[in-house]
């Protein structure tokens, strides 16, 4: 595994990818240090300021103001605290609850099996933006609200493609042969088949949080999302979109912000795909 | 004018950025309507001359030079639309997976018609009828009703009958067969043999058949070319080549095989395995010289020239006129263990699987197996013989507990397996093993080989010390005939022979007092074979375990084992010790399956195949 991990140090995918995250992290951690502002702090006698490097700008603002005379930068700053705690709790979240259903119905098959396809089937038939909002319309706004309806929405993404790629690991004979020497289920399941979907299961993780990103966004933008006095990216999009003409940096900063978090997490996923798995590595594919 | 003639052909390998050759100035030539067998075990580079033929070189191959003639043109500086005009008409191919070969979704009659109105054969209704004929010329009954039939409906050596129909259709005057039998059945070799055979005769046809299996060849061939890591080490008259090896490596081969009808005798064990190709990049001098027991010190300074020993019969040896000295020691010999105690009684085993049954369709009961009853000693090596479908590895599973039988009892040590709430105390109490078939799935490749072996002792709530298990890892190796330095090894750096032999030291782990070995030999070289053959006979002498050995391979079983259950349908049809059952059969299925073996003389007639020719 060491080996591994120092191989997937030296993928270029993975290194510009936790590069960048390492940046959104940094900002999200220490926000209340860099931000030049306070996010809420409204200054009604420059509002829509464009950035520093336009016409009219004001370094005051690098970025600008929105139309309330808050500094865009520091909302951005304290949007990406957001924008990574929903990513890193709802995908945590909806790892655990698809992973263990996924190495449960995969592993045991039969009945089980049956039982909790149909239950990811009835799930997956309500549309997932309808789902999460019909969840926060009943839960209420809130940070952690959102996380937990996004981990509710999205927990079947896992335990759909875990599921196969954990059929294909319990046809192997070694599954057996654990059996045969006196393994217990838990330990087959724990030492011989996770390890197994351990890097489909990173991935999915890193897919996850991109998803988990956007989905926040999109909660906040219609306003059911972390709440009016959380600064996020969705909400700024949102205030920003009133405005598009006067002034489209607004709009597009936060969209920005959002592209660059969701394509870490996507080349992150796929540097760790390659590089984790062992038979990929060592076949010389 | 030759059919083919192959002159100084030289495959190259990019590797490492460096070219290794996998065929090296290969060279023979292919009369008409004769057979060509080209032998060699897995790496000697002899499919690779089917695929250059086709120009379907592996990513990374490429001819580098020399010439493949076919009837004077060279196939390898013909225009491309030229040699597509000639593959699949004037040359044509017999695959070597009949059940992967043919389009799953369109029926035997369509993919027939395709082929027949490519060669541009008239009306539907004529190429309709020369379907029906050569689908009856392959020995298929109800041609026509079969045109209609998809591949899933027909068994693996009706697929075959049926490539073999398309493949000779187009009446070619050169058919390459690889390993047309190797995906069959044992008492399915003869016929489809025979077919092709026959086949060869009635069309003229010259044949390139790529083979495994020396005696094989020896019976159906007319020259044979022995092949070792991409050389032609030996060539000639195919009963000349088998009766005196000229090369050591041939003779090494054969003796090596264990045989079905000539008294017990000591295998001989070559060390090592083939070069791979990224080996052979650093080795000089003639290739076989690691493994030879002739090797001189001349035969490590250069590659051996190719000697005439006979008229036709050319070898690749500085040291051939010392083959035929070359003989198995005797200390490989297989003592049969002395049988101790029953250990294990198997009682009217059943297992029936219910399939199908759905809201429309009602449930259908399938007996795989139907009852079997049989006995294992202690220290008894016993084989569980039969084809594919016939309960063999059924039983295995439910002996170790992977199913649950439908009834009867497994009786181990007297105590009952299949009640359920002594099963896994007991089993694991009296340790009775498994080793799979196939290594590569029976070997998780994320862990290193000390943690294979010493699995046992991470199981259940027993804590070993990394240390003990070092230990352990290192008295298993010792025990398989593998060094220390294996310990920290993934499964997939090992090759296939090594592979089997970590899956047999897991199994030992704890000292079972029985194994069931599910074919565990079948997929290997004969070379590796024989090494694994005499591991096993070693272990029994030193650690003493009974073994229930399940094989179609009866030249195996008649080496390793000293009785022998023959199972047909899901039934043990005949039981009995392997000198007496072999020597005179009394089921149907037995005989069937000894006369599927070519015999050992290559001057001796294969009743088989004579029979299904007629």
């Amino acid at each position: 595994m060491t080996s591994a991990l120092s191989r997937s140090l030296r993928s270029p995918r993975v290194l510009i990818a936790l590069g960048m995250i390492f940046c959104i992290a940094f900002c999200a951690v220490f926000a209340g240090w860099i931000a030049p502002h306070d996010p809420g702090d409204q200054n009604l006698l420059a509002i829509l300021q464009p950035p520093a490097w336009a016409d009219g700008g004001d370094l005051n603002y690098p970025m600008g103001t929105d139309s309330l005379g808050r500094c865009v930068l520091s909302r951005l700053i304290f949007g990406a605290r957001t924008a990574m705690l929903v990513a890193l709790f709802a995908s945590l979240g909806a790892m655990i609850i698809g992973t263990i259903l996924a190495h449960i119905s995969g592993y045991f098959g039969g009945a089980v099996d049956w039982l909790i396809g149909r239950l990811v089937d009835v799930w997956m038939s309500f549309p997932p933006v309808i789902l999460s909002l019909i969840l926060m319309v009943g839960l209420g706004v809130g940070l952690s609200k959102v996380i937990l309806a996004i981990v509710l929405v999205d927990w079947t993404r896992f335990c759909r493609v875990l599921r196969s790629e954990v059929l294909i690991v319990t046809r192997h004979d070694y599954v057996a042969a654990a059996r045969l020497l006196g393994f217990t289920h838990w330990q087959t399941i724990v030492r011989e088949v996770l390890p197994a979907t351990t890097p489909l299961l990173i991935t999915l993780i890193s897919l996850e949080m991109a998803i988990a990103v956007v989905v926040e966004a999109i909660l906040s933008f219609i306003g059911l999302g972390v709440g009016a006095n959380t600064p996020a990216w969705g909400q700024m999009i949102a205030d920003a979109r009133q405005y598009v003409y006067q002034s489209p940096w607004n709009l597009l900063l936060p969209i920005f912000a959002i592209f660059l978090t969701v394509t870490a997490f996507n080349l992150l996923g796929d540097g760790l795909r390659r590089t984790l798995d062992v038979r990929l590595a060592e076949t010389g594919r | 004018m030759l059919a083919l003639q192959a002159k100084n052909l030289v495959v190259g390998a990019r590797i490492d950025g460096a070219t290794v050759p996998a065929i090296r100035a290969l060279s023979f030539d292919l009369e008409p309507g004769k057979i060509l067998g080209l032998v060699g075990e897995s790496g000697a580079g002899k499919s690779m001359v089917g695929r250059a033929i086709a120009q379907l070189l592996p990513a990374g191959f490429a001819i580098s030079s020399g010439s493949l003639l076919f009837e004077g043109e060279d196939l390898l500086r013909m225009a491309p639309g030229a040699r597509r005009a000639l593959l699949g008409r004037a040359i044509a191919f017999i695959p070597q997976a009949p059940m992967t070969s043919l389009n799953p979704v369109r029926t035997i009659g369509a993919q027939f018609d395709e082929h027949l109105a490519r060669l541009g054969d008239g009306s539907r209704g004529t190429r309709r009828d020369r379907a029906v004929a050569m689908l009856t010329a392959a020995r298929l009954p109800r041609a026509a009703e079969l045109l209609t039939q998809y591949p899933h409906q027909l068994s693996g050596g009706m697929c075959q009958r049926v490539l073999i129909a398309l493949a000779f259709s187009s009446n070619p005057r050169l058919v390459i067969a690889d390993e047309p039998t190797t995906a069959l059945d044992v008492t399915m070799h003869p016929p489809i043999l025979a077919l092709i055979a026959d086949m060869q005769r009635q069309h003229g046809t010259a044949v390139i058949f790529i083979t495994h299996d020396l005696r094989l060849a020896a019976q159906l061939c007319d020259q044979v070319t022995v092949m070792y890591a991409g050389r032609a080490v030996e060539s000639g008259p195919a009963r000349a080549v088998l009766s005196t090896p000229a090369h050591p490596y041939t003779r090494c081969l054969q003796l090596a095989n264990p045989s079905l009808r000539a008294e017990r005798r000591a295998l001989y064990v070559m060390p090592d395995q083939m070069p791979s190709l990224r080996q052979l990049k650093n080795l000089s001098g003639c290739h076989f010289a690691p493994r030879c027991p002739l090797a001189a010190e001349a035969c490590r300074r250069g590659e051996p020239p190719d000697i005439a020993v006979a008229a036709d019969h050319h070898v690749a040896c500085i040291r051939a006129a010392a083959t035929r000295t070359i003989a198995a020691m005797a200390g490989d010999s297989v003592a049969a263990g002395a049988a101790g105690r029953p250990l294990l009684q198997v009682e009217v085993l059943q297992k029936h699987y219910t399939t199908g049954g759905g809201l429309f369709a009602a449930a259908r009961n399938v007996a795989a197996v139907k009852q079997a009853s049989f006995s294992i000693a202690e220290n008894e090596f016993v084989a569980l013989v039969g084809e594919s479908g016939s309960g063999k590895s059924t039983i295995a599973k439910m002996l170790v507990g992977l199913e649950l039988p439908t009834g009867g009892k497994i009786l181990l040590n007297g105590e009952d397996l299949t009640e359920p709430s002594l099963r896994s105390r007991v089993r694991n109490a009296a340790s009775l093993q498994m080793v799979f078939q196939d290594p590569q799935s029976a070997l998780n490749p994320r862990r290193r080989v000390a943690s294979i072996v010493t699995q046992a002792m991470e199981a259940g709530s027993r804590h070993s010390s990394w240390d003990e298990r070092l230990a352990r890892t290192r008295e298993l190796l010792a025990e398989v005939g593998l060094s220390t330095d294996f310990a920290a090894r993934l499964p997939g750096q090992l090759s296939g022979g090594q592979r089997q032999r970590i899956n047999i030291a897991r199994a030992l782990c704890t000292l079972p007092k029985i194994l069931i070995a599910d074919e565990i030999v079948s997929g290997l070289d004969v070379s590796i074979q024989a090494q694994l053959l005499n591991l096993l006979a070693r272990l029994r002498a030193e650690l003493g375990f009974a073994m229930l050995f399940i094989s179609h391979d009866l030249s195996v079983v008649r080496h390793l084992c000293s009785r022998v259950l023959v199972m047909y349908g899901g039934e043990i049809v005949e039981e009995g010790a392997v000198e007496k059952v072999f020597a005179d059969p009394q089921h149907a299925h037995t005989r069937a399956l000894l006369s599927s073996v070519p015999p050992d003389e290559p001057e001796a007639a294969w009743p088989s195949l004579e029979r299904g020719a007629s």
